[in-house]
């Protein structure tokens, strides 16, 4: 399946974020940690409300976790 | 792999199974020439006991499955879990309008009432296989919805 063009940095800010675990996380959001993993790799494109949820764990506008990469 | 993923491998493969034997089994002791009465009692008494023998294995492999992955199976579907499911229940439904059309439309007019109802629980074990599949084609590659 082909990949959407958007990345994320949530790997990074979990590890800034003294190595928070994707359970802590998914915890924290109301996710399981194999979603959390599954939007890490880019498999899973989460919704808007669970993309600010992130953000908001990590303190930062949601543009700072996720990014567009396509045209 | 996710614990529902585990899930949708083990009650895929036991549907298959258990409708393979039964497809088959009917196949080689059904006779169309034969009489239509003793010969539905035991198409009805065949697929009861692969029904229940197939409920009963995925009942059990459900529990082993549900026992050693605890906290993911009493955790509640998450947004992408829910999304999986919807998206291969809502192919699934159109395999399933399909063979019931086949069955509804096209069987009546040409075929015995035995056909009819095997081919409209035929129907029910594609749509429920490709709702699997898609589940765990889902989980495995991604989903993007």
């Amino acid at each position: 399946m082909a990949r959407p063009p958007i990345s994320n940095d949530i790997r990074t800010l979990r590890f800034l974020a003294g190595e928070m675990t994707q359970a802590e996380l998914g915890e924290r959001i109301g996710l399981t940690r194999q979603t959390v993993a599954a939007i890490e790799a880019g498999k899973y494109s989460p919704s808007l409300e669970a993309a600010f949820r992130i953000a908001r764990v990590f303190g930062k506008p949601l543009e700072e976790v996720f990014r567009w990469t396509g045209d | 792999m996710a614990f529902r993923e585990k899930l949708a491998w083990v009650t895929l493969g036991a549907m298959l199974v258990a409708y393979a034997i039964y497809f088959s089994l009917l196949a080689a002791t059904f006779d169309p020439a034969g009489p239509e009465g003793p010969q539905t009692v035991r198409m009805i008494v065949l697929f009861a006991a692969v029904t229940i023998v197939q409920a009963v294995v995925v009942a059990a492999a459900s529990a082993v499955l549900a026992i050693r992955a605890r906290r993911e199976a009493q955790a509640r579907p998450d947004e992408r879990d829910r999304a999986i499911a919807r998206r291969g229940a809502g192919f699934a439904y159109f395999v399933l309008m399909v063979g019931m059309i086949v069955v509804g439309v096209v069987l009546p007019f040409d075929g015995p009432r035995w056909r009819v109802v095997n081919a409209a629980l035929l129907a029910l074990v594609i749509a429920e296989a490709v709702r699997y599949i898609l589940v765990i084609v889902s989980y495995r590659r991604g989903w993007h919805g």
